[in-house]
This record gives structure tokens, sequence and C-alpha cells, in this order.
């Protein structure tokens, strides 16, 4: 019984707080403990009114752009340092959980803006730079993840294996590597949608007036329209949620189905 | 011999190597050599870190920014680590729904966060207008969600979950056996602490505290959308000096190199901490 409620009570800690955006989101007001009315309007709002959708389709051009930038450095990367059993690979493989520690994002925006913001490489402001930014936030979660699904499959000894049965290495990437590591690919791609699409940190430091993504205007909006914001908020709930939701099914993949113990 | 074996790998490691280093080593690098010139008159100088030492604000958000991650990590160390301790002993149901939820708040915006804990502590807060009513407390007695306590409090939300998916696999892994085997070769329960159940939780435990130290360093999203710059921290200067109205980068390189220098201070004892726990360490 005690312990049953205190699993209730877990659940609660985490679920109460999100549902207050949604909740709010659909509501016409709340100004007392219940709220009043049902409406979509605020959503309405995000899709009608200019800057709120020219900053959801920068959001999701960018967070498609950290991933994309993401995949083209880290997956050759994780096979190269999955092989390599130098030194050197050994320390670029701990760099992944040591580098984001050190380097907080607030470290990261205010080198970018130093080394970015005039000529030749003038990149502040502009949407390539957010998209930088996103990358290098999230590419220890995308390197790890990888990485760890070339080593669960242990690719060499596959590889060798396929080889010694006659595969070229197209054949090997197209039906040995590919789809046994493509799961955990996946997985850290969402990862990495799902932070780049709520990233506020980096992104008001790099982003200047020009490239505003949701979260940059969901600041805005707290100080001025809660509704606004509250509409901002739940659909970045949901990305999230929709994200994980991917990563665990995914996750079933990568072992052999769901788990059971 | 051994470079041509690994051809293929090295040439595969360009586009990540290339990466970081034009995006995160220049840039790195460039900040901590320029916060040793003036802003204005581009001559070199100590300046900047002077200030860090002589201004009145700079040492306050350090004193601040220190008591401020280190309070945020104890919470959710101790949090955690007690979710933690109780998730193992779960049915599988409730432990993997509590392990899935517990991860959603990795990948949430802080934004989001500070939304949600103005519309349950805010002034007109829903949690704070239940328990005025039920209690008949007048207007003016409320949770402050905007002091330092309410930040914690909301940063926890961060802070546990975190803690909680570290301290579930080390608790996970803790084999019952080993304490057991420990007994029966008479070993006294604080032996049996000392040598084994700390030295086995103690890796773990010691990284997650790092973790969210070295995290709560760096935050001020969340603190920046509930009380703006109203709570003097080292992020939210560095914040202030490299993007707003105090635009100084020499001045905010110094402050992040300070930041920098602290996290990893900090990290180095806990890691040195983890090495003498060890048995015959």
């Amino acid at each position: 019984m005690i312990r049953r409620l205190l699993v209730i009570f877990l659940i609660l800690y985490i679920i109460v707080p999100l549902l207050m955006p949604i909740i709010f989101s659909f509501s016409v007001f709340w100004q007392d403990i219940l709220p009043q009315g049902f409406t979509l309007r605020w959503y309405a709002a995000i899709v009608t009114r200019p800057r709120n959708f020219s900053a959801l389709l920068s959001s999701l051009i960018v967070a498609t752009g950290a991933v994309l930038l993401n995949f083209i450095i880290c997956v050759p990367a994780a096979y190269a340092l999955n092989r390599l059993e130098t030194p050197a690979g050994r320390m670029l493989r701990s760099l992944s959980n040591v580098l984001p520690l050190i380097f907080p994002p607030v470290i990261i925006g205010t080198a970018l803006v130093q080394a970015f913001s005039r000529p030749p490489l003038a990149l502040t402001g502009s949407l390539p730079m957010v998209i930088i930014a996103h990358a290098l936030i999230g590419f220890p979660f995308m390197f790890r993840n990888t990485l760890a699904s070339f080593r669960t499959i242990d690719e060499r000894t596959l590889s060798e294996a396929a080889a010694s049965l006659g595969a070229n290495l197209w054949q090997r990437l197209r039906y040995v590597i590919v789809p046994n590591v493509f799961p955990g690919i996946l997985a850290g791609a969402l990862l990495v949608f799902a932070m780049s699409i709520g990233e506020f940190e980096v992104t008001s430091m790099v982003a200047g007036f020009t490239a505003q993504t949701l979260p940059l205007q969901l600041f805005q909006q707290i100080r001025n329209d809660m509704r606004i914001a509250s509409a901002i908020s739940a659909f970045l709930v949901y990305v999230s949620v929709l994200c994980f939701l991917g990563m665990t099914y995914l996750g079933g993949r990568i072992h052999g189905g769901p788990e059971q113990r | 011999m051994k470079a041509r074996r690994y051809i293929t790998e090295y040439l595969f490691l360009l586009p990540f190597l290339g990466f970081l280093m034009v995006f995160e080593l220049y840039p790195l690098v460039n900040m901590a050599v320029r916060s040793f010139f003036d802003a204005n008159s581009g001559n070199f100088t100590f300046q900047n870190y002077i200030n860090l030492f002589t201004q009145p604000h700079f040492r306050t958000a350090i004193r601040n920014s220190l008591l401020f991650a280190s309070a945020c990590s104890l919470v959710g160390g101790i949090g955690g680590t007690f979710v933690g301790y109780i998730v193992p002993r779960l049915p599988a149901r409730s432990r993997n729904l509590l392990l899935s939820l517990y991860s959603l708040p990795l990948t949430l915006s802080g934004l989001v966060v500070a939304f949600a804990f103005i519309v349950l502590l805010g002034r007109n807060g829903i949690l704070n207008l239940i328990v005025q009513r039920a209690f008949g407390l007048p207007r003016d007695v409320y949770f402050n969600v905007y002091s330092w306590l309410g930040l914690v409090v909301v940063y926890s939300f961060y802070q546990i979950p975190l803690m909680t998916l570290t301290m579930a696999a080390v608790f996970g892994n803790l084999d019952r056996s080993l304490v057991e085997a420990a007994r029966n070769l008479g070993a006294r329960p604080f032996q049996v602490w000392r040598y084994v159940i700390i030295p086995v939780l103690a890796p773990g435990f010691l990284a997650g505290m790092s973790i969210q130290f070295a995290g709560m360093m760096g935050a001020f999203g969340t603190v920046l959308a509930l009380v703006g710059g109203a709570k003097n921290l080292l992020s939210v200067q560095i914040y202030y000096h490299a993007s707003e109205s105090t635009y100084n980068l020499p001045q905010a390189g110094a402050l992040a190199v300070a930041l920098i220098t602290i996290t990893a201070s900090v990290l180095f004892l806990l890691n040195r901490l983890e090495r003498s726990l060890r048995p015959g360490g």
C-alpha cells in the first residue's frame, strides 16, 4: 500500500508539471484552481501569426539540419572509433563524455559568438549558425548512441564473417552493418531532434534577431501572453514525448523485442 | 604498418575531427586568448581576470553559482539516490514506466519547465491557491518560486530524474550475494559498508554528482525565464556579457574560463574521491 502510494507520487512528480502547459493550452482562461472552457485558439495562433509560424518553420529546419549534420559527422566516426584500438582512439571515445560537462551550452555559445561574428566568418544571426550550435550540443548523444550500437552487434566480427563469405564492402554495408546499427542511430537522431527543438540557451546567444526559433518566441511570450506560451510549451512537450516513444520502441528493437525478466 | 592498417578508419574520422576543430576547439581557444585583451583598445591586459576578484558583482556571482550548483546537486543526489534505490525493487511494469518517465526531462526545454512551475507555484499558482484555500491562509503567504529555494525546487525537476537514471542502474548492479558473502566471512556492518557497498555504489554516485554539478554550473535558461537577471549567477553574467546590453566579449571570455576552471576542479576532486574510496585506495 505504502509502496503503491509512493510509486503514484513518483509518477505524478513528472506528469503534473508536464500536464500544466497542455491543460493551459486547451482552456479559454485559467485564473483560479480549475481552468475554464475549451478552445484551440492558442494553437491556431502559432500557425496564423506570421512571427510564430516562421519560428515554427525555423525550429523544424534547424532540428532537421542538426540531425543530418550529426549523422554525417558521427556515423563514420563511430564506425572508425569502434575499430581503432589505439590510445588516440580510446581518448576520442572518452571525449564525448567529458566535453559536454566542461563546456556547457553557455560556454559554447560565448565561444561561437566571439569566433564567428565578424567577416570572413560572420555566421551568427543565421540559421546555419544555429544548426551548427545545435549539432555541437547534440553530438555527444548521437555519438554515444551510434558507438554503442556498433559495440553491441560486435561489428568487426560480423563484418569479417560476411567478408569470409565473399561479401564486398557495399554488400557488407547494405545487408549486414546498416540493418543492425540503424535502430541505434535512429534513436540517437530522435534524441538530437528533441533536444534541438527545445534548445534555448545557445540559440538565444547565436541566433540574433533573424534566426528566431520556437523557444525564443516562447521566452518572449512567457512575459507577454501566457496563453500563446502555453500552446508553444505544449507543442514542445508533444515533440519530447513522441521522440521518447520512438526511442522506447527502437530500444525494444535493439534488444530483440521488449525486455522480459 | 599500423597507420596503414587503419587508413580507412582515419579517413572516416575526418568529418568528425574537422567539425570539432573548426566549431569547438578553435572558438574555445580563441575565446581564451581574447580574454587577455581589452574590449575597447585591444591592448594586452589581465584586467578581465583581475575584475573577477575585485568587482563585487562578479565575486557574488561566483559564490552564488558555487552554492546554487552544490545545493541543486545535493537535492538531486539525495532525491535521485532514493528513487534509484526504489526503482529496481518494483515489478517490471511500474519500473519500466518510471524509468521512461524519468528520462523525459532530459530533452525537455528549460522554458517549458519554467512555464509549468509558474503555473504550479507562481504567485497565483495552483498549488499555492490549493494550500491557501485548504488552510485558510492569507493571500500573501505563498511558496515563492522566484526565490533561491524556488529555483532549487524547479531545477530538482531535472536533477532528481537525471540522478535516478544513474542510481537505478547502480543499485540494479549491486550484487546481493556480495553483501551476504561479506557477512558470512564475519564482516561487521561498518566493514560491509566501507569495503563492499560503498565501493560498488561510489563510482556511479560520484559520476552522477559530477554530471549534476557540471550541468548546474552552466544552467541559466530556466533561471532567465523565471527571474530574468535578478539572481546573480556566473552563467547569467556570461550570458549578459556575451549577448546583451553589457556587451563585453573579452570579459565574458574571462568569466567563461573561470566557470570552466571551477567545474573542471570539482570534477577532478570528485574523481580523486572516487579513487580513494576504492578498497586499498
